[in-house]
C-alpha cells in the first residue's frame, strides 16, 4: 500500500464520508482496502499460513475501525492506513516468533544403533548441546538475528519486521554470529581432540 | 468468519464519529485545563508568595518558560504518537526545551557552587513536598490519559513516557514556585530526576495500559 494519487483521493473521500456516518461509503472503503491489506500481509509476512493471513487482515480491519476517529481529513489516507497495517503486522510477527520459539520439532528416526558414529547426522552440527550453549553466549543482537534468519528460516525483511532492526544490520549480525559460532565450536572441538 | 461478513458487521457498527483534533490543538486544550488547576493547587498550598522577587529572577523565569514549553511539546508529541502516519520526528520536539531547562538548572548549580562552595551542591531528602506533587499531578495525568486513549496505540511505551513527561513538566511549574529559594541541585535531583523516573515507569507500563480496543461482539 503506497500513496497513489487518484486511489488515495478516492479512499480519503470515502473515509471522510464514513466519518460523517455514511454506511455505504464505509462499506466501499473497507471493501477496497481489504485486498490491499491482504496483498501487503502476504508480501511482508510470507511465512504465514493462508488462514493466518486472513485472520491478520480481519485484525487490521478491526484496528482501522477502532482508530477511524484519528484520521484527519486534510491528510492522505494511505499513509494513515499503512501505519496501522504495519503496526498490526509487527504485533503478529512477534507473536508468531514467540509461538515458534516454544515449539519443539523432532525428526522421526526409524533405526538407531549403539555406536556413536552411526548416530552422527551427515550434515549435523555434531554436538547440539554445544551449539545451544555457544548460541546462548552470543551477544543478544547476533543471537536474535540467527534465531530469526537461520533457525526460523525467515527472510531478512520478515526478520527485520519482527526485530525492529534493518535488514542490513540483521545480515551483518548473522554473518558475525555464524563466524563466532564457528570459532566457538571449532575451538571446543580442537580442545576435545 | 469470512472477511466480507466482518466488513458488514463493522459497517453496521459504525455511525458518525467525532474526529480527533490536531495534536497541537489537543495539547493546547490539555494545557488550558491543566495550568489553571496547577495554579490553584500551588496557590492553596503556598503560605506566602513574593511575586516581585519571582518576576525579578530571570533564571527562574527562564526555567518556568522552558518547563512550560516542555509540557506543551511533550503533550503534542504524545498526541501525535497516537495518530497513524504522523511524522515521527515530532516525538523529538520536547528535547529542545528540556535541554534549555537542564542548561539553566545546570548553570544555577555552578553559580550555587561558586557562591556557597560544596554546601551549594548538597542534596537532602525532601519528602514533605511529595503529597503536594501527587495532588498537583493527578488531574493533568487523568485528563491526558483519557485524551490519549481516544487515539491509536501504535507506540504505547513512547506515548505514555511522553505523556508522563508532559504531566511532570506541568506539575513542576507549580512545584518550582514552592521551591523558589531552593538550591538548583535540589531542583535537578528531585524535580528533573522525578520527571525522568515517572517517564521511565510510565513507559515500561505502556503496552499493558494503552492497547487496541476493538469493537465488542463484531468478531
Amino acid at each position: 500500500m503506497t500513496e497513489g494519487s487518484d486511489q488515495d483521493r478516492r479512499l480519503a473521500s470515502l473515509m471522510r464520508s464514513a466519518q460523517d456516518g455514511d454506511d455505504r461509503a464505509y462499506a466501499a472503503l473497507l471493501g477496497e482496502v481489504a485486498p490491499l491489506i491482504r496483498r501487503m500481509v502476504r508480501r511482508r509476512l510470507a511465512f504465514l499460513q493462508p488462514q493466518d493471513v486472513e485472520d491478520l487482515v480481519q485484525d487490521v480491519l478491526l484496528s482501522l475501525h477502532a482508530a477511524r476517529a484519528t484520521y484527519q481529513p486534510a491528510r492522505p489516507f494511505l499513509p494513515w492506513a499503512t501505519a496501522i497495517v504495519r503496526n498490526r503486522m509487527v504485533d503478529r510477527a512477534r507473536r508468531h516468533a514467540r509461538q515458534a520459539a516454544n515449539e519443539v520439532e523432532s525428526d522421526r528416526v526409524s533405526e538407531t544403533f549403539a555406536a556413536e558414529t552411526t548416530n552422527m547426522h551427515e550434515e549435523g552440527y555434531g554436538d547440539a548441546e554445544a551449539l545451544r550453549q555457544a548460541l546462548g553466549r552470543l551477544p543478544p543482537g547476533q543471537r536474535r538475528a540467527i534465531e530469526l534468519v537461520k533457525l526460523k528460516e525467515m527472510s531478512l525483511n520478515d526478520a527485520a519486521a519482527v526485530s525492529g532492526a534493518s535488514a542490513g544490520a540483521l545480515k551483518v549480525a548473522v554473518h558475525r554470529g555464524i563466524a563466532a559460532l564457528r570459532k566457538a565450536l571449532g575451538a571446543k572441538g580442537s580442545a576435545k581432540d | 468468519m469470512q472477511t466480507d461478513e466482518l466488513i458488514q458487521r463493522l459497517v453496521a457498527d459504525t455511525g458518525a464519529v467525532r474526529r480527533l483534533k490536531s495534536p497541537w490543538w489537543r495539547a493546547i486544550a490539555w494545557l488550558a485545563l491543566a495550568l489553571p488547576y496547577v495554579a490553584v493547587v500551588a496557590w492553596v498550598h503556598l503560605a506566602s508568595f513574593d511575586a516581585v522577587a519571582v518576576v525579578a529572577d530571570p533564571r527562574f523565569m527562564i526555567e518556568q518558560a522552558a518547563g512550560l514549553a516542555t509540557a506543551l511539546t511533550a503533550a503534542f508529541a504524545a498526541f501525535a504518537s497516537v495518530v497513524p502516519g504522523f511524522d515521527r520526528r515530532a516525538l523529538l520536539l520536547p528535547l529542545a526545551p528540556l535541554a534549555l531547562w537542564l542548561a539553566s538548572i545546570g548553570q544555577g548549580c555552578v553559580e550555587d557552587w561558586l557562591q556557597l562552595g560544596p554546601d551549594g551542591l548538597s542534596v537532602r531528602p525532601d519528602w514533605d513536598c511529595l503529597p503536594a506533587a501527587l495532588i498537583i499531578g493527578a488531574v493533568p495525568a487523568a485528563v491526558l490519559f483519557v485524551m490519549l486513549r481516544r487515539g491509536a496505540p501504535l507506540h504505547p511505551r513512547v506515548s505514555l513516557a511522553l505523556a508522563a513527561l508532559a504531566v511532570a513538566a506541568v506539575s513542576n511549574l507549580g512545584m518550582q514556585v514552592f521551591h523558589f529559594r531552593d538550591a538548583s541541585v535540589m531542583l535537578l535531583v528531585w524535580h528533573l530526576g522525578g520527571m525522568a523516573a515517572i517517564s521511565l515507569v510510565a513507559g515500561s507500563l505502556g503496552g499493558r495500559v494503552l492497547r487496541w480496543r476493538h469493537a465488542k461482539g463484531v468478531r
